[in-house]
């Protein structure tokens, strides 16, 4: 790469935030790297400071407790994949991370990175708006918890503000058996971005979708019941999201395979 | 920035520009050609390498984040004249066609069969979902796998695409 930046990593939460306050204007935290990288080489991300938070200690502690499954913001996909409580606990949180993009970058990409992006086909948004996760966001003066539901503000755009940071994802303990599936449209059968994703999820007779690249955040809708027909169902779906057209598909495809995704997991998940 | 890595399980400690990819670093500083740079984006995953046990694309990971790390790559196959068994295979199911895929493929491959030691065709291909090959059309590449782990899946029963 031709452009230069400096490189930081910090060695302890504390001492990112500080790092991260000092350059709220010029810094850019480095997770996985793999929407960061390629943004800087091709000229559409300029930080002058990178911050790796991947140093810190426990920025990849991924743990299963009273609480419920706490992803620190170094966890990547694969972590989530090859953890034998997420697989068994959260069957579709894996469902999602599986789907995202191929194994090498699942090596790499985080959980904390890919919802912090805030793209509207992100594929762990689905997963953990339905699952009613909250992301703790830390900065040099303090912490707050965010639901996800009230986590993404635009495309591209998260409620972060300048100098805070993901500093762990934590989807409930009750959340935990949650049943379900995400599909995602794509133009090939190996890795791509979502024309359209939808995910389900059934637990104790509450019903959720969530809805990737089809509005400028990820949509999740909690209005269908176990007592909406279908096509009451992919009503309450389709009014929720507002898809647009571009190089993956058009808005008439996108709300068509939304409304055929949405029905299929009303009538299908048990 | 001073970094020290071990690739192929030699030591190296080097100044680094900051903002030079792995993929740069192992090409330029060590002179390790074999690994190429493709779409340099993360999509084709010709820059493939393992890093702590794990196959990344080296051209998005920035040398300096290599600080400490144990890397693989291609030059790390054969012993001498001796290609390695996935090198053989490869070679024996002419997996291989204008070459500038494979070393990506072999370390995805080598990856897999370290975490899967008799993966099922679909195992090999989700490995290789990440590396692009524009020439034999994956299914050598996908029967060099099964060949070299005796795979029930025999050779001719893959889908040709």
């Amino acid at each position: 790469m031709v452009y230069e930046f400096r490189y930081l990593a910090p060695r302890t939460a504390a001492e990112l935030a500080a790092v991260l306050d000092g350059h709220k204007e010029d810094g850019k935290l480095l997770a996985g790297g793999t929407d960061l990288i390629p943004g800087i080489r091709n000229g559409v991300m300029k930080p002058k400071v990178v911050i790796d938070l991947k140093k810190y200690s426990g920025a990849d502690r991924l743990s299963y407790g009273a609480d419920g499954l706490s992803i620190g913001p170094a966890v990547t996909i694969n972590d989530i994949l090859r953890c034998k409580e997420a697989r068994e606990r959260y069957p579709v949180l894996c469902d999602c991370a599986h789907e995202l993009a191929s194994h090498q970058i699942r090596n790499r990409a985080t959980v904390a990175g890919n919802v912090v992006n805030a793209s509207p086909c992100s594929d762990m948004a689905p997963a953990l708006l339905c699952l009613g996760a909250k992301a703790t966001i830390r900065s040099a003066t303090g912490e707050r918890v965010v639901p996800f539901s009230q986590f993404f503000a635009g495309v591209k755009k998260t409620v972060l503000a300048p100098g805070e940071f993901v500093s762990c994802i934590m989807v409930p303990a009750e959340a935990a058996g949650a049943r379900g599936r995400y599909l995602k449209l794509k133009r090939i059968a190996g890795h791509d971005l979502g024309i359209v994703g939808v995910l389900m999820t059934r637990r104790d007779g509450e019903l959720r979708f969530a809805v990737s690249s089809a509005a400028p955040t990820p949509v999740l809708v909690d209005s269908v019941t176990e007592k909406d027909s279908a096509d009451e169902a992919v009503r309450k779906v389709l009014a929720a999201v507002s898809p647009i057209s571009d190089v993956r598909g058009t808005k008439e495809y996108r709300e068509h395979m939304i409304g055929v995704y949405a029905r299929r997991l009303f009538t299908e998940v048990e | 920035m001073r970094i020290k890595l071990t690739v192929n399980g030699l030591i190296y400690e080097r100044d680094c520009i900051e903002h030079k990819t792995l993929l740069r670093f192992l090409r330029e500083d060590l002179g390790l050609m074999g690994t190429k740079e493709g779409c340099g984006m993360g999509e084709c995953g010709a820059c493939t390498v393992i890093m702590n046990g794990r196959a990344v694309n080296s051209c998005m990971v920035l040398a300096v984040e290599a600080d400490g790390a144990s890397i693989r790559t291609i030059e790390g196959e054969a012993e001498g004249p001796s290609l390695s068994d996935i090198q053989r295979a490869f070679e024996r199911n002419h997996a291989v066609q204008c070459g500038f895929c494979t070393a990506g493929m072999v370390m995805s491959v080598k990856e897999l069969l370290a975490e899967h030691p008799k993966p099922s065709a679909d195992q090999v291909k989700e490995a290789i979902e990440g590396n692009f090959c524009r020439c034999t059309g994956y299914t050598q590449i996908v029967e060099a796998v099964l060949d070299l782990t005796g795979s029930p899946e025999k050779k001719g029963e893959l889908e040709h695409v």
